[in-house]
């Protein structure tokens, strides 16, 4: 008896408030409008998940329990559209019929492209009366963007930006011809946060990381981001044509005009780059289940394998970084040949001399080839400078007078492909001693990858892990073991060309022995040193690092030490060895050092086991630690 | 969790040194070859974000950064020219790539015409880019004199 009444309440709510809504909207007396109001509600169109995806819609399944992700007002007809798409809908049909013409470009029609083109597949027989609107400016774009084919584009890790740290998607647009194989002139479609030049450089990574930007839509050629990516940035791309026909691209291209200049909340690890491609590709294809599989983090390169898995992929195209290039052809040449290809760089000149001329014609091609790329890639991040460019210009004009020039072409190997590398997440059951104390240890880690993992489709040298936790348990006791927030180690061989800095940054809670027992300590440690290639597949490093600890066990709230650190990786067939050495004194006067040895066993891709064994000084006293466990990658 | 990852990146973000590009500036017509990368996003704006700063367009600005602003734009042979010219020179010396395939695509330049364009570009090198010092608007001009001159080419001078 009662829900009877309140839903006769209700509909008399509703009535009014709908007949509010035509007195005050001109077009509502229009009988064709008002037959589709009704049709679509009677069918219950809201629930359609192509306009639940057109209008990025989270939740429901009740009409009270969505929320969009778009986060700006003019993105919606109804008052409450963010959170209401049954209403959304029905403010939408009116705003089409709107008879306010004043201005196009701004009517729905045009406004909400994809929308009316979606409404008008569904009622073919609708929409002859509404009125009639020339969408100028969405016109003219239309011209420039194409329509035939998408692919999707992922540059690669890129250790030195934190937000390129886990690698980047977009979108690209192709025609149906692409310029013989050049997508230069292809659409790029990227999704980022919106930054004004004012904007403080403290605070923005802060603000990236905690949502205070909004991210938009960008629109531009593909040839600024291949020269972004490949040459300023020196990142790898990988590019992989997708299957969706010229009628979904389509779709794309019409919802991207809808999103023009419209503001999505921006999260760093969850609602970012990634995850919008992927409501772009379910509003072209909305069979695909695409972005339910992301909760807690998108990873682009996870977005990739769902977006593989999903049998999207057709093909897979690599672009080299200018470094990648450059070492590929380094790698052609012997030492005396590469010292050479240094001397060109700073003297063009002495390609006339017999140093040069006594090379055979191959060899001559890669050291021109090198050297001027070499020279290119020492103005990635300059402006112009006059040796460089009269050296860049002799080598290119010698190169241009060269019969028949020919430099090797880079090809990728199955090994390198960043999809097929181990999943993201990480689980691990090891089974230790320490001392004469056994224990039983599980961890879990986030996110991404460490130096001793299985290495294929990673960067070399690469460790970025994102939340790792262990829980260890003896006989007696269970202990939070660790808890890493952060922890990258960026080792980057230098030689005679490039120079870089390693480093490397880590933070989190962890046990440490303090007053003759564990304490869970905070802390935050850096380094910053070198690394060399010593032989192939090898790199040994060496940094000076420092450390700030905070225990409730000190009497200073946070104790200062600084320390060095040194070690050995090793990458074999069969797994990655890793031997570090590494001390630090305290402030207080402690001396900590320890030597650690890692012996990681690849049982395929997301399988492996990791030998460890540990020997340690603390406060004085020695320690012994080893282990076996057990990893498991996963999604 | 977020909060405390922001404030670890923020130590990370502040403690490595970002070069701080300044902004592009004009359309770059004017600019000589080998001019080096002046931009477009200081690496630093890119931390967490993924973003670009300042002008965001929609469209196909063919020019270089800052050169157009307002939605979308026509290709044209010279701002393409102009934004990719160090590539360019790269190509021509070659005698092939992306680039000049971008370049004739722009000129307007048919496909069946655009292997001759490239060839007659590539041996035209020495005239076309006659110094590290020539400027975009110059070699614009050298590129539709040789076209104005070949029989095939002709036809795409504006």
């Amino acid at each position: 008896m009662h829900i009877i009444k309140i839903s006769w309440l209700y509909a008399i709510i509703i009535l009014s408030v709908s007949l509010q809504t035509q007195a005050n909207e001109n077009p509502a007396h229009n009988t064709e409008l008002q037959a589709l109001i009704d049709t679509s509600s009677q069918s219950e169109l809201w629930k359609d998940t192509e306009w639940l995806n057109l209008l990025h819609y989270q939740g429901g399944p009740d009409v009270t329990n969505f929320l969009s992700q778009v986060d700006d007002p003019v993105f919606f007809n109804a008052k409450d559209g963010k959170t209401n798409p049954k209403n959304e809908l029905k403010e939408t049909l009116i705003s089409l019929y709107a008879t306010n013409t004043a201005n196009h470009n701004e009517h729905a029609q045009c406004r909400n492209i994809a929308r009316f083109n979606w409404l008008k597949q569904k009622y073919p027989n609708s929409f002859k009366q509404t009125p009639h609107i020339e969408c100028k400016q969405y016109n003219e774009w239309r011209k420039e963007v194409p329509e035939e084919k998408v692919s999707l584009i992922f540059p690669a890790y890129h250790l030195n930006s934190p937000s390129s740290m886990f690698g980047h998607t977009l979108l690209r647009i192709d025609p149906a011809e692409n310029e013989q194989g050049s997508t230069w002139l292809s659409t790029a479609v990227n999704f980022g946060a919106n930054i004004q030049n004012s904007d403080n450089s403290i605070f923005f990574a802060v603000k990236g990381l905690a949502g205070g930007y909004s991210g938009t839509f960008i629109v531009a050629p593909y040839y600024e981001k291949i020269k972004e990516y490949n040459r300023q940035e020196n990142r790898d791309i990988w590019e992989y044509p997708l299957n969706l026909t010229p009628a979904e691209t389509k779709r794309i291209v019409l919802h991207l005009w809808e999103l023009k200049n419209i503001k999505f909340d921006y999260y760093f690890f969850d609602e970012n780059c990634s995850y919008r491609l992927l409501e772009l590709l379910q509003v072209a294809r909305p069979k695909l289940k695409l972005i339910q599989q992301f909760g807690l983090t998108a990873i682009p390169i996870d977005t990739v394998r769902s977006i593989e898995q999903a049998d999207l992929m057709t093909d897979t195209i690599y672009r080299p970084s200018q470094t990648t290039s450059i070492n590929y052809l380094l790698n052609k040449l012997n030492k005396s040949q590469q010292e050479l290809v240094l001397k060109i760089s700073k003297d063009a000149q002495l390609i006339h001399t017999d140093n040069f001329l006594q090379y055979n014609k191959q060899i001559q091609h890669i050291i021109l080839d090198t050297a001027y790329r070499y020279l290119r890639y020492q103005q990635n991040d300059s402006g112009r400078s006059e040796p460089n460019a009269k050296n860049s210009y002799l080598l290119l004009d010698a190169i241009n007078k060269t019969d028949n020039f020919s430099s090797p072409k880079i090809t990728f190997t199955e090994s390198q492909r960043p999809e097929k590398g181990h999943l993201s997440k990480r689980l691990a059951v090891t089974a230790g001693e320490y001392n004469d104390q056994s224990y039983m240890q599980l961890d879990f880690r986030m996110s991404f990858h460490s130096l001793e993992d299985n290495l294929e489709g990673f960067l070399e040298g690469a460790q970025i892990n994102i939340g790792s936790l262990s829980l260890r348990a003896t006989e007696d006791e269970s202990q939070l073991q660790h808890l890493d927030l952060i922890d990258i180690f960026s080792l980057t061989p230098r030689n005679d060309f490039f120079q870089p800095l390693s480093w490397r940054v880590y933070t989190g809670l962890e046990q440490q022995l303090i007053n003759g027992r564990d304490h869970l300590t905070a802390h935050v440690t850096g380094g910053a040193g070198v690394s060399y290639n010593a032989w192939p597949s090898s790199s040994i490093y060496g940094m000076f690092t420092a450390r700030l600890e905070s225990s409730s066990q000190y009497t200073q709230a946070i104790e200062p030490a600084i320390g060095i650190s040194t070690g050995l990786l090793q990458h074999f067939s069969l797994g990655t060895a890793h031997l570090e050495l590494s001390g630090e004194e305290f402030y207080h006067d402690e001396f900590r050092h320890r030597l650690k040895y890692i012996q990681n066993i690849n049982l395929g891709r997301n399988h492996a086991i990791q030998l460890s064994a540990l020997r340690q000084r603390q406060t004085g006293l020695y320690f012994t630690e080893a282990q076996i466990s057990y990893h498991y990658f996963f999604h | 969790m977020k909060r405390l990852v922001s404030s670890t990146l923020l130590l990370l973000a502040s403690s490595s040194a970002f070069a701080v590009a300044p902004g592009g500036g004009g359309c770059g017509w004017g600019n000589a070859l080998f001019e080096g990368q002046s931009g477009p996003a200081p690496h630093i704006l890119a931390v967490t974000t993924n973003g670009t700063s300042g002008n965001n367009t929609f469209g196909m600005t063919t020019g270089t950064n800052g050169c157009n602003t307002s939605g979308a734009l026509g290709y044209s042979g010279k701002s393409m020219l102009a934004s990719v010219m160090d590539e360019f020179s790269e190509d021509a010396a070659k005698g092939e790539g992306e680039a000049m395939t971008a370049v004739s695509v722009a000129m307007g330049v048919s496909p069946e015409d655009r292997a001759h364009f490239a060839q007659l570009t590539h041996s035209n090198f020495s005239s076309i880019f006659p110094s590290q010092d020539v400027t975009a608007d110059q070699v614009y001009a050298s590129l539709q004199e040789m076209m104005k001159s070949d029989t095939q080419l002709a036809k795409y001078v504006i």
